[in-house]
C-alpha cells in the first residue's frame, strides 16, 4: 500500500506539469488582456504598455514559461497581478475557508443521503421511498442560488435563526490557529465564537449538501437494490443472520463502493465548483478567488489556483482509491 | 408496519435538526438604550468633546458602521491604487490629501493637510503651508518631508499616475511645514489630481516598518486608523480619536465584502448591514429592488446625480463606415427615446445626459442643452434618406458589457433604432475582450461609460477626446482635429477655474457639433442606508464617501 501511494504521488508530477502547461497556454489564448482589464476603463495606451512590462507580458511566453516554473520550483507560486500580493499567501488564506464548507457539506449530505439510500432501498416502493426519491430529485435539479436565497429568507429574515451570510459575525474575532473557524474556536476555548461560526456554516453547507445528498442517495438506493437481490445476501439470510447485520454489514459495505467514489469526486467538485453558493453566502473561499481572478484575467493567481484544484483532485482520488482497499480487501492495490 | 422504524428515524432527525438550530440562535438582542445622547455635536471644533461619556456602557453597534461592499478592495495603498473605488473610499477614510472637495457640492477645493497655498504668477511653483502638529497613526509628524515622499513613491510605484504626477520637475521642502512642487508646464487641473487617493500622504516611517506589506498596513493621518484586513471578507477601521479636525463619532467601520446584489439587500434589511454602495455601476442596480426598499421605512435610498456618462461609442476615424457620415450619427442620436430610456427602463434611476459633460459639473455648459438631440425618429428617417440610406440598408452590431441592465439599454436601443430602418445586432461580451476589441478599433457602434475618476471636468474631456491618448479605450474615436486638442491642453492649464470653465464651454460647443457619441443617460449613485445612519456626505465623484461626521442613532 505505501508502495501504491508512492508510485501514484510521482505518477502525479507529469500530470501536473501537463495541467500547468494547458492552463498556461489557455489563459494567454483567452481574449483580454490583464494590463488593460486591470487598469480599467480609463487608461491610457501608455499606461497599459507600462503595466505590461511591470508584468512582465511583453516576454515571450516560452521565457514567461521558464520563469513561472523556476519560481514554483522555489516554491514561489508569483504574485497576483491584482492586488500585488504573494499568491501562496493568498491561497492559504483561502484555502481554510473552502476545506471547512466542503467537509461540512459532506458530512451534512451523508448523514442524509446514507440514511436515505439504506432505507429507500429496503422499503422500496413504500411511501418513504417515494418521498426520499423525490427529495432526491428535488435535491439534484434546484438551482443552488435559487434554494440559497430561498434558506436566506427563511432563516435569516423571517425567523431571525441564522445569519444572512459571511463566515463570521463581523464582531467577532477569535484566534486564527489553523483557519478552521469551528476548529479554532474549539481550541482556543471560545466556544461562542466556534457557536457563531458554526451558525454561520449551516445554510451555505445545506444548499451544497442538497444536490451532493441527493446524489448519494440515488446511488446508494441503487446500488443496495443490486446487493440485495444477491446470492450472498440470500445465503446470509438463511444462515439466519440479524436483518441489520445483514444490511449494514454485508449489502452496505458493498454497495458503498461506487459511492465512495462520488463523494470524492463530489467533494474535489465542491473546492473549486461553490462559485455560486460561495457568492451568495459571502463566503471568502477559492471558488470567488478564481472567479475575481478569471475577470481580470489574473493569469499567476488562475495558474495556482488550477495547481491546487488540481492537485486536490489527485489527492482525493488516492484516496478514494486507497479507501477502496479498506472497503473491500479483494481489492489489491498495487501500482 | 414496516414503517415504523424510517418514520422513527425521520422523527429523530427532525427533531436533533431543531435542537442545533435553536442552539445557534441567538440571546434576543438586549435593549439597552445608547448611554450616550443620541444627538452628538457636530464633530468641527468638537475636538474636546467625548463621543460618549466615560464608564457608561455603549451598544457596540451603534458606534461601529458595517459597510457592504461587492468586491475585495484588492489594494488600501495610496501610492499603488489604480482607482478602484472601494480601495479608494478606504484610503481616503485612512489618510489625508493636500487639498480636497469641499462639501456638500464639490466645486471648490479646501484645505486639508494643507492649510494655504500659493501658485507662482507663470502657474509653474505650487507652494503648500502644511496644518501645524498634525500626526500620522503611528505617532510620526506629518512634514513636507513625508509629503514629497509619498508623492515620489506613488511616481515610482504607479504606471497609472504617470501621466498626472509625470509634469512634475522638482519637490522641494523649504521648512518642516512647507513645500513647493514644481510642474514643467502650468497645469491647473494639478490641484484636483491631489485631491486623489494616489495622492494621498503616507507615513515614511510605517512604509519602512512594514515594506511590502504597507498594502495592508496602511498608515496614514486620516480620521480613521487601519485595524485588520481579511481578504474578501472585510477590512476593519478604528477611529482616530486624534484627529486634527476632531475625532470621527463613529468608533468603528467594518467593511464587509459581499458580492452577490441580492445578499446585500438581505443584509441590510435584515440590519446587519447598514451602508450597501452601488458605486455608480449599472449593471448592480436592480430597479424592482430600488423600488422595494424605498418602501422600507428602515431603509433611507439616497440618490445622487453622478458624473458617470453611458453612451454610445461611434467609431468614425473609419472612413468606409457608414457612421463616418455625420448625417448617419445624427440620425441615430435622433432615433433614440431618451425620456423613455431614462424614466420607463431605468425607472428613474439615472439622468438624462445631452452632452460631453453631466450637468453637475462645474464645467458644463448650459447651451448644450439647447443644442442638445431630442427623440425625433422622423427627422432620423429623413436625415438618412439624405444620407442615401434605405430603410433596412444599415446594419450594425451593437457591442456591449455584460449585465441585464446593459442588455436591456442595448436592447431599447436596437428597438428604437428599428424603429427608423436601421438593424441592429448586439453582442454582450466581457470586459476584457470588449476592451481589446475598442482598443483595436474593431467596431462601428458600442455601448459603452466614462466613469470620471476625479472631480474635474478634464476627466471627461482629455481622456475622451485627446487625439494623442490615441486609442485607448476611453477615447471617443473621431478623426484627429490638432485645434480642439489645443483647446483642451489650454483648458487643463488655464489659471483660474473661472477662465478654465470658458474654455469647457467652447469645447463642449465644439464637440456638439462633431456628435462623437449618442449620450444616452448618467446614472445616480445609489446609497442604501438605514434610517438611524446619520449626515452621510454623498460625493458625486470618486473617490465616494468620508465617514468622519456620520454617526448611527438607536432605532
Amino acid at each position: 500500500m505505501l508502495e501504491f501511494t508512492a508510485r501514484r504521488i510521482l505518477y502525479s508530477i507529469p500530470a501536473l506539469l501537463l495541467v500547468l502547461v494547458i492552463i498556461f497556454s489557455l489563459v494567454r489564448i483567452t481574449p483580454g488582456d490583464p494590463a488593460v482589464a486591470l487598469l480599467g476603463e480609463g487608461a491610457t495606451e501608455a499606461q497599459v504598455k507600462a503595466l505590461r512590462e511591470q508584468l512582465n507580458l511583453d516576454l515571450p511566453m516560452h521565457e514567461q514559461f521558464t520563469r513561472y516554473v523556476t519560481g514554483l520550483l522555489h516554491g514561489d507560486l508569483g504574485t497576483s497581478m491584482r492586488t500585488n500580493r504573494p499568491i501562496l499567501q493568498e491561497l492559504i488564506q483561502r484555502l481554510p475557508a473552502t476545506l471547512e464548507l466542503a467537509l461540512f457539506a459532506t458530512l451534512l449530505a451523508l448523514v442524509v443521503g446514507i440514511p436515505l439510500g439504506i432505507l429507500s432501498a429496503v422499503y422500496r416502493n413504500s411511501w418513504f421511498d417515494q418521498a426520499a426519491r423525490l427529495f432526491s430529485l428535488v435535491g439534484v435539479s434546484v438551482p443552488a442560488f435559487w434554494f440559497a436565497i430561498i434558506l436566506q429568507i427563511i432563516f435569516a429574515l423571517l425567523l431571525g435563526w441564522l445569519p444572512v451570510s459571511g463566515r463570521l459575525d463581523p464582531l467577532v474575532r477569535p484566534e486564527t490557529v489553523t483557519g478552521f473557524l469551528i476548529l479554532d474556536g474549539l481550541l482556543t476555548g471560545d466556544y461562542d465564537a466556534a457557536k457563531d461560526a458554526l451558525r454561520h456554516i449551516l445554510l451555505p453547507a445545506a444548499v451544497l449538501a442538497a444536490f451532493y445528498g441527493a446524489t448519494v442517495a440515488r446511488y446508494l438506493r441503487a446500488n443496495m437494490l443490486e446487493v440485495l437481490s444477491s446470492d450472498y445476501i440470500r445465503t446470509a439470510r438463511g444462515k439466519g443472520l440479524a436483518e441489520v447485520k445483514v444490511l449494514l454489514k454485508h449489502a452496505l459495505q458493498n454497495a458503498m463502493l461506487p459511492v465512495v467514489t462520488i463523494i470524492g469526486l463530489k467533494f474535489a467538485e465542491l473546492l473549486g465548483g461553490a462559485i455560486l453558493t460561495e457568492t451568495v453566502f459571502s463566503w471568502p473561499g477559492m471558488g470567488r478567488y478564481m472567479f475575481e481572478a478569471i475577470k481580470v484575467r489574473d493569469y499567476p493567481v488562475i495558474q495556482g489556483a488550477t495547481l491546487v484544484f488540481a492537485t486536490i483532485y489527485m489527492l482525493s482520488s488516492l484516496l478514494v482509491d486507497l479507501f477502496y482497499g479498506v472497503l473491500d480487501p479483494r481489492i489489491r492495490l498495487k501500482g | 408496519m414496516e414503517l415504523r422504524q424510517p418514520v422513527r428515524i425521520l422523527l429523530m432527525a427532525v427533531v436533533a435538526l431543531s435542537l442545533v438550530l435553536s442552539a445557534c440562535q441567538p440571546a434576543a438582542p438586549a435593549v439597552n438604550p445608547p448611554a450616550a445622547e443620541t444627538e452628538p455635536a457636530a464633530p468641527a471644533g468638537s475636538d474636546t468633546e467625548d463621543p460618549a461619556p466615560e464608564g457608561e456602557p455603549v451598544d457596540e453597534r451603534l458606534t461601529t458602521l458595517v459597510v457592504a461592499v461587492d468586491a475585495d478592495p484588492a489594494n488600501l495603498e495610496p501610492a499603488t491604487n489604480r482607482a478602484f473605488p472601494i480601495g479608494s473610499e478606504i484610503i481616503i477614510n485612512v489618510f489625508d490629501t493636500l487639498v480636497a472637495w469641499k462639501a456638500p457640492d464639490f466645486t471648490t477645493l479646501e484645505g486639508r493637510l494643507a492649510e494655504t497655498w500659493e501658485v507662482s504668477e507663470d502657474g509653474l511653483t505650487y507652494t503648500f503651508h502644511l496644518r501645524p502638529d498634525v500626526k500620522f497613526h503611528d505617532g510620526t509628524e506629518v512634514n513636507a518631508e513625508a509629503v514629497k515622499f509619498s508623492f515620489e513613491r506613488t511616481l515610482e510605484l504607479n504606471s497609472y499616475m504617470t501621466a498626472y504626477f509625470g509634469p512634475i520637475t522638482d519637490i522641494t521642502v523649504v521648512d518642516p511645514l512647507t513645500l513647493t512642487i514644481t510642474l514643467e508646464k502650468p497645469l491647473s487641473v494639478f490641484l484636483s489630481w491631489l485631491a486623489q487617493p494616489q495622492a494621498a500622504v503616507v507615513s515614511p516611517a510605517a512604509v519602512e516598518k512594514y515594506g511590502d506589506e504597507f498594502n495592508v498596513h496602511p498608515v496614514g493621518s486620516g480620521p480613521f486608523m487601519f485595524e485588520s484586513y481579511i481578504p474578501d471578507t472585510e477590512v476593519v477601521l478604528v477611529a482616530n480619536p486624534d484627529y486634527w479636525r476632531g475625532a470621527p463619532r463613529l468608533q468603528k467601520i467594518i467593511y464587509r465584502v459581499i458580492p452577490d446584489a441580492s445578499t446585500r439587500r438581505l443584509e441590510l434589511e435584515n440590519g446587519t448591514v447598514d451602508i450597501a454602495q452601488q458605486n455608480g455601476q449599472l449593471y448592480s442596480v436592480p430597479v424592482e429592488d430600488i423600488k422595494a426598499l424605498k418602501q422600507n421605512p428602515e431603509i433611507e435610498v439616497i440618490e445622487v446625480p453622478s458624473q458617470i456618462i453611458r453612451q454610445i461609442d461611434f467609431n468614425n476615424t473609419n472612413t468606409d463606415s457608414p457612421v463616418a457620415d455625420l448625417r448617419v450619427r445624427q440620425a441615430i442620436s435622433y432615433a433614440i427615446d431618451y425620456d423613455g430610456l431614462v424614466n420607463d427602463l431605468l425607472g428613474g434611476t439615472a439622468s438624462r445626459v445631452y452632452g460631453p459633460l453631466t450637468e453637475n459639473s462645474w464645467g458644463f455648459n448650459p447651451a448644450v442643452k439647447e443644442n442638445a438631440f431630442y427623440y425625433d425618429p422622423d427627422k432620423a428617417r429623413e436625415l438618412l434618406a439624405e444620407a442615401g440610406y434605405e430603410e433596412g440598408e444599415l446594419s450594425f452590431t451593437l457591442y456591449s458589457f455584460q449585465g441585464t441592465l446593459w442588455g436591456n439599454v442595448a436592447a431599447f436601443v436596437q428597438a428604437n433604432l428599428a424603429d427608423v430602418g436601421i438593424n441592429v445586432s448586439i453582442q454582450q461580451m466581457e470586459f476584457p475582450p470588449y476592451s481589446e476589441l475598442h482598443r483595436a478599433g474593431e467596431f462601428e457602434i458600442a455601448l459603452d461609460g466614462r466613469q470620471p475618476w476625479y472631480n474635474d471636468p478634464d476627466a471627461h474631456i482629455t481622456i475622451g477626446y485627446h487625439s494623442e491618448l490615441g486609442p485607448t479605450a476611453m477615447t471617443f474615436r473621431m478623426p484627429e482635429d490638432p485645434e480642439l486638442d489645443q483647446m483642451i491642453l489650454e483648458a487643463q492649464a488655464a489659471p483660474t477655474q473661472e477662465e478654465r470653465t470658458e474654455l469647457y464651454y467652447e469645447i463642449q460647443d465644439r464637440l456638439m457639433e462633431k456628435v462623437p457619441g449618442v449620450y444616452l443617460f448618467s446614472p445616480n449613485i445609489i446609497i442604501y442606508k438605514r434610517a438611524n445612519v446619520k449626515d452621510l456626505v454623498v460625493n458625486s465623484a470618486p473617490p465616494l464617501n468620508e465617514y468622519w461626521s456620520v454617526y448611527k442613532i438607536a432605532d
